[in-house]
């Protein structure tokens, strides 16, 4: 089938199309140059054209959403909706269910999904749930930052051994990358400890933060996976984490970034998730202060970093994380219902519901400093949109984000109306900051940059050849000013005009029209094959004492990912 | 005002949903509207008009210009009134679950029994249930944390178990009797109990006030005596005669208040020190 998109507006930062009116072709799922007279023609006249979203962090499946909707029925509540003819009934709000997950994204024109923490443990039904969300490729980072094998390893510098662990866990697990959640914080919470600063050792495996996050970074480079160490450094939410942050990135300045062609496409070595949540002064909650500045003065010195804000949108959600003993240091502040789920010889994971007020100081000092990191850090290829869904709130507030970073007149009205708690002027910069941002800045942060970071190869542009995913929205912004009008910026990017997926429309005016299964997008390491057998012979009688489950049983076979798309690195 | 009457034709085994059919939504109907009408039934729809006659008298311009009145044996009637904010509801006959459950305004009077669930996480208005309701009346919803927030329920029978569940605001007057767990969770708002509580009202409320004018079968060890009082005022009522008053539930640091008519519930005076001249006056009354 072809298609022709005509006379819309596109921005398509990865090719430098700024705002240029064009048509966009597509047949057969993707991106062509040219399509015949036969071609489907859809009018976009004036219409905002850009490439399909690319979420670059998210938690949208696996065993925590599980526990977190059991625990949360009052959440699932929220957000009803009636089946339709091509929907199946929607709930939940901060957790919805995983059909609801498609569509919502779809209908704000996204098509591409990071789950940000695959426990291997539970990666069969981490991608059991990948399967049942529609619309949406899904490609889930495994957890490695406490994994007992991998604290060993960084311990006594074993690279190579690391990195045939990590080939063949990604193999076994089907993930695509190499996540890093409070590294040896996680493994001390087993003992009911965390750890604190960047140097400090996981209890027992006299393993430091620094050892960790160091090796696993040699290692990602050696097998030059498409996408950097994706980490959440320690000390999370905790006032005065600021030189932990800089301490776990400056760590990293050394290593090189590979020169294999599948590592070629990012810039980086590493991403740091939901910096907002990482940049706070200060020695405890009374004289807490953004430190927003300082962290986006470094990455913007610095090349090798991105980052994602996970920007705070003021409203209840769940929070749920690996990095366990924070959600128990949350508990003890909020009082709200808590679970906790260890994962043995791996992670562990916390849950628990959070409220995030503009009347409180926290909520409010969290939100400006999310804003001030997007409005300080320069080079839009270096930050990426997220919400940390659902942990600053839920994704479904990109819009509203847009909106704010749009229209300084509105992040200004908030603060001088008393919107928000005096604590965004007194304690944060951001009402000195003027910057806004124009729509292809918002496509630089929302699909060019997490594609970029992220290594891919098929979307996040609209180069011929790539997938035909693409988002269309009912904004002239050529008769359109966003900043004096920020909820027609909000309203536009919640309902997508179309949405495109692999050349399929499945949003038509902001309603779902139809669906399509999500592909599981997964890395497969070439050319260590034989040392991802020697290490999983090395580690299995551990494996067989310690583990709950058989190695038979904890491998992702491939019935488990029917629509794979398997992206192959030649590692050697 | 508007009149809007509903007379039951026939009943039915599964039940009506009436969450459409609240005042903020039908205000501005006419006849005909209803006559178009389907009402979720189980899984399908039906008109509306298979399962009661429906007259409407009048103009209104706002939902609190609308007085619906149901006639007949309801209790196959689903979600009466439930999230509505202003208006009025009556409805002679019994009712079914969910009754008032999220109004945020107005008044609803049931001229009969009540099922579960009744003003559950209720935010304002006035219930009024003249016959007994079930479980949960005034709780909060599973999962949720936050019960009924404010309004009032006037329950002229008896209540069933997890009354005020989660009570963060409001009032809860029970005139008969009440099963257990009345309150339990609560942290503020007041539940009053003219009849007799079967076992553990409070169980780890955090605050608010609970008032019992009958009999107790059995606290919770996380209540602490706190004495004698006499025509106490809680959050500027007074209740008139002499009550035990209790804190708790300790087991949360909780600064509940719990008070007890001292006559009925005597039996509980017996550990009491008998040399403690606080206790005198019920020393005397023991004696007689």
């Amino acid at each position: 089938m072809e298609y022709i998109l005509k006379n819309g507006i596109v921005y398509d930062p990865a090719n430098e199309v700024n705002g240029e009116k064009m048509d966009i072709c597509f047949k057969d799922g993707k991106i062509v140059e040219d399509v015949s007279a036969d071609a489907e023609v859809l009018d976009v006249t004036d219409k905002i054209v850009m490439p399909a979203g690319v979420d670059p962090h998210a938690h949208v499946a696996g065993p925590k959403l599980v526990v977190g909707r059991l625990y949360r029925p009052e959440d699932e509540r929220r957000g009803v909706a009636q089946k339709t003819k091509v929907t199946r009934a929607e709930a939940g709000f901060s957790i919805p269910s995983c059909p609801t997950t498609g569509y919502r994204y779809s209908r704000m024109g996204y098509g591409t999904v990071c789950e940000a923490a695959m426990p291997p443990l539970e990666a069969k039904h981490t991608h059991e749930e990948i399967n049942t969300i529609p619309n949406i490729d899904i490609n889930p980072l495994p957890l490695f930052g406490n994994n007992w094998f991998v604290m060993e390893y960084a311990r006594e510098n074993r690279i190579d051994d690391l990195a045939a662990f990590i080939a063949a866990m990604l193999r076994v697990s089907k993930g695509y990358g190499v996540k890093i959640v409070n590294p040896c914080g996680s493994e001390a919470w087993g003992w009911g400890m965390n750890v604190h600063g960047y140097d400090d050792k996981a209890p027992y495996f006299d393993v430091t933060s620094r050892e960790v996050v160091r090796a696993l970074a040699k290692a990602n480079e050696q097998l030059g996976l498409p996408h950097s160490i994706h980490i959440h450094p320690n000390d999370l939410g905790h006032p005065g984490n600021v030189p932990t942050t800089i301490a776990t990135l400056d760590s990293i300045k050394d290593i090189a970034k590979s020169t294999k062609a599948s590592a070629g496409v990012r810039d980086q070595t590493i991403h740091c998730t939901h910096a907002q949540f990482h940049s706070y002064t200060g020695n405890s909650w009374k004289d807490a202060a953004s430190g927003a500045e300082e962290v986006a003065d470094f990455i913007n010195k610095n090349p090798y970093v991105t980052c994602d804000v996970g920007q705070v949108t003021f409203d209840e959600t769940t929070t749920m994380t690996a990095d366990a003993p924070m959600e128990y240091d949350l508990f003890k502040i909020s009082g709200l219902k808590w679970a906790n789920k260890d994962i043995e010889c791996e992670t562990a994971a916390g849950i628990i519901p959070c409220i995030y007020s503009p009347k409180t100081p926290v909520s409010t000092l969290q939100w400006a400093i999310g804003l001030e990191l997007f409005l300080h850090i320069k080079n839009p290829w270096q930050v990426c949109l997220t919400t940390d869904h659902p942990n600053a709130g839920p994704f479904i507030r990109y819009p509203k984000i847009i909106s704010w970073l749009m229209s300084a007149e509105k992040r200004m009205s908030m603060i001088d109306n008393g919107e928000v708690h005096k604590w965004a002027s007194k304690r944060t910069g951001l009402a000195g900051l003027e910057r806004e941002y124009d729509f292809y800045e918002i496509a630089t942060i929302s699909r060019a940059a997490p594609a970029k970071i992220h290594g891919f190869q098929d979307r996040g542009a609209l180069t011929p050849g790539y997938n035909a995913d693409i988002a269309v929205y009912d904004i002239n912004p050529n008769d359109f000013d966003p900043s004096k009008d920020p909820e027609g910026v909000e309203k536009a990017f919640s309902n997508a005009y179309y949405t495109i997926k692999d050349g399929q429309i499945v949003v038509k005016d902001g309603d779902i029209v139809s669906t399509k299964q999500s592909h599981t997008i997964w890395t497969n390491v070439i050319g260590y094959e034989e040392e991802e057998k020697q290490i999983i012979d090395s580690i299995m009688p551990f494996f067989t004492q310690y583990y709950s489950v058989k190695w038979e049983n904890y491998q992702v076979h491939d019935h488990y990912v029917p629509n794979p798309t398997r992206v192959d690195v030649e590692a050697k | 005002m508007k009149t809007i009457t509903f007379d039951q034709k026939k009943t039915s085994s599964i039940a009506l949903e009436f969450d459409e059919l609240i005042t903020d939504n039908i205000y501005s109907w006419t006849e005909e509207d209803f006559a178009e009408y389907k009402v979720p039934v189980g899984n399908s729809r039906f008109p509306i008009t298979d399962y009661f006659d429906i007259t409407v008298e009048g103009e209104a311009e706002s939902p609190a210009e609308v007085k619906m009145i149901l006639n007949g044996d309801c209790n196959r009637v689903k979600y009466i009134g439930c999230k509505m904010s202003a208006g009025e509801v009556v409805v002679n006959g019994d009712a079914d679950l969910h009754v008032g459950a999220e109004m945020s305004g107005g008044v609803v009077t049931v001229f009969g029994n009540v099922a579960a669930h009744a003003g559950r996480e209720m935010k304002g208005g006035k219930l009024e249930i003249m016959g007994n309701t079930k479980e949960f009346c005034g709780a909060s919803y599973i999962g949720e944390w936050r019960g009924m927030s404010g309004g009032e329920i006037i329950i002229h029978g008896n209540a069933g178990k997890q009354c005020g569940e989660c009570l963060v605001g409001g009032k809860i007057h029970v005139l008969g009797d009440c099963d257990i767990l009345a309150g339990i969770h609560m942290t503020k708002g007041t539940i009053e109990i003219d009849g007799n509580v079967n076992r553990w009202p409070g169980g780890q409320m955090k605050n608010g006030n609970i008032v019992i004018h009958g009999k107790v079968g059995r606290l919770l060890e996380g209540f602490v005596e706190q004495g004698i009082v006499t025509d106490p005022e809680l959050d500027g009522i007074v209740y008139p005669g002499r009550y035990i008053e209790y804190q708790g539930d300790i087991a949360l640091n909780g600064k509940g208040t719990l008070i007890i008519d001292a006559e009925k519930n005597r039996d509980r005076l017996s550990t009491w020190i008998e040399e403690d001249d606080e206790y005198n006056a019920i020393r005397e009354y023991r004696a007689q």
